[in-house]
């Protein structure tokens, strides 16, 4: 009964707003439902934290050419700006290894210092140490970049693991259409810790300027330019790490559809 | 492990999982793929945080699992008690064999208790390969999770971040898992998603030991059970 109701609500929703994803908003209203959810948010009354944090809600669509990081910065910011956030200098969560002339960059460097909060003003990490797991501690317990957390500016879920599971779901062609099928793998070109990776393999596809496909047709047997991806709904990679869980099998958005990523990444506000 | 192993390991690593989804590697065993190993109760005792001792627990473990065929094995489940005068301590992390465990669709979740308990920074910061389309229960079923109704992911542990009893004065372990009504059990979540953290094993205390009280943060007095051979 109540996932009926939830679901005409989202046909409606639709109706008015092209781009508002059913799954998410789905699972947003039953969210809204679940007990401990409503208890949680009403021991908070204090007011809510201005947005500092998000996972795009939509990609360049060009593979993982973002136009370097200044091109990736300038989506972040747009995207906030779309949204009534762009107030803020917002920074796109991204490493670029060393290059001649060039040294690295680590993502956890570009970020300012915390605390950042999601779209609905929940925290998601207090510090750098919190986010990267500094201390054996930290890292056990985990930040809280989870996937009912870590929203979209817009406030909706990224579709992870399972979900508009199709046989289809790992084409691009396929996943343009459908905003509720999986692309939980998120860009970050980053080790576990947030630095950029000092190995000759190139993790960050060209520093985010190359499109190039990979260089073996099976899955899993690219040994050129990939992007290292971590999980946004901390399911699936073989550890749910949230940002280096493996790398794409190429830089092409055909590859990075099919490991289920459409190329999103995350965003925070340094200030 | 050294910076310069935990590099090598963490390139090592990339290759190895390559560029694919974990989850069609893992969906897809080879000829050496193990039998079960782990699983979550597909249900709990029903009565609360009195669990018959970790005794009452154990063979509830092993009655799920046998009745799937997995009774050969002997289960043990993840929970620690706390010391009492004349009862030393038990951490759940010693009581479940030496790894590695496989779900009921032979999944790997976890190599070793250093893996499944993040004993070095770099292997806690990964976390193992725990988290909700791993966890599945004895039948292999997903265990309903934050945003399901009902949400059932509070795990029984009574068991710290590391795997270890508590020990301070506190209740953690509804005490020493034979009460349904006052106390406190540590839970964990099998979705890894609550809480502010993402905790399979440590992630917040449950209201009481009571039944209803276990329900009502997102639970069902679920544990994770573990074969030791």
């Amino acid at each position: 009964m109540f996932m009926m109701a939830c679901c005409n609500l989202v046909d409606l929703e639709i109706k008015m707003k092209k781009t508002t994803s059913v799954v998410a908003l789905c699972t947003l209203s039953l969210l809204a439902g679940s007990g401990s959810f409503l208890a949680y948010a009403q021991q908070n009354p204090a007011p809510r934290q201005p947005m500092s944090f998000f996972v795009t809600s939509v990609g360049m669509g060009h593979g993982a050419n973002l136009g370097g990081v200044a091109g990736a910065d300038a989506h972040c910011q747009q995207l906030a700006a779309a949204v009534g956030a762009g107030g803020k200098t917002w920074r796109a969560y991204l490493s670029t290894q060393a290059r001649p002339g060039q040294p690295a960059i680590n993502a956890r460097d570009r970020i300012g210092t915390g605390p950042w909060y999601n779209a609905k003003g929940e925290m998601i990490a207090r510090d750098l140490a919190h986010l990267h797991g500094d201390t054996l501690e930290l890292a056990r317990m985990g930040n809280n970049i989870t996937k009912v957390s870590d929203l979209t500016e817009k406030g909706a879920i990224v579709p992870g693991l399972t979900d508009g599971a199709n046989a289809r779901d790992r084409e691009w062609s396929y996943m343009q259409e459908h905003p509720e099928s999986n692309r939980h793998e998120t860009l970050t070109g980053s080790t576990p810790d947030g630095r950029a990776f000092t190995d000759n393999v190139d993790h960050t596809c060209g520093n985010w300027t190359s499109e190039a496909k990979g260089n073996a047709t099976a899955l899993r047997e690219n040994t050129g330019a990939n992007a290292q991806v971590g999980m946004s709904d901390r399911n699936g990679g073989g550890n749910g790490s949230w940002n280096s869980a493996h790398g794409t099998s190429g830089c092409s958005q055909e590859d990075l559809g099919r490991s289920h990523g459409v190329g999103l990444y995350y965003c925070f506000a340094i200030n | 492990m050294t910076k310069k192993t935990s590099r090598i390991a963490i390139g090592a690593l990339s290759l190895v999982l390559g560029s694919g989804s974990y989850l069609a590697f893992a969906q897809a065993p080879g000829p050496q793929a193990a039998a079960m190993s782990f699983f979550v109760t597909s249900v709990g005792l029903g009565k609360g945080g009195d669990l018959g001792g970790l005794a009452g627990a154990d063979a509830h473990c092993q009655q799920l699992a046998a009745a799937v065929g997995g009774g050969a094995k002997t289960w043990h489940a993840y929970l620690s008690t706390q010391a009492r005068p004349g009862q030393p301590a038990i951490n759940a992390r010693d009581r479940i064999g030496t790894g590695p465990w496989y779900n009921s669709k032979r999944v790997p979740i976890a190599k070793n208790l250093s893996d499944l308990n993040g004993d070095t920074v770099e292997e806690a910061r990964l976390g193992s390969n725990l988290f909700k389309q791993t966890a599945l229960n004895e039948k292999g079923g997903v265990v309903n999770g934050f945003g399901d109704m009902p949400n059932m992911h509070d795990m029984l542990t009574g068991s710290q971040p590391d795997g270890r009893a508590y020990t301070d004065n506190a209740d953690h372990t509804c005490n020493n898992w034979t009460s349904s009504g006052a106390g406190q059990a540590q839970l964990g979540h099998s979705d890894r998603t609550g809480g502010g953290n993402t905790s399979w094993n440590s992630a917040h205390a449950s209201r009481s030991c009571s039944q209803p009280d276990l329900v009502a943060t997102g639970g069902a007095g679920l544990f994770y059970c573990f074969a030791i051979n």
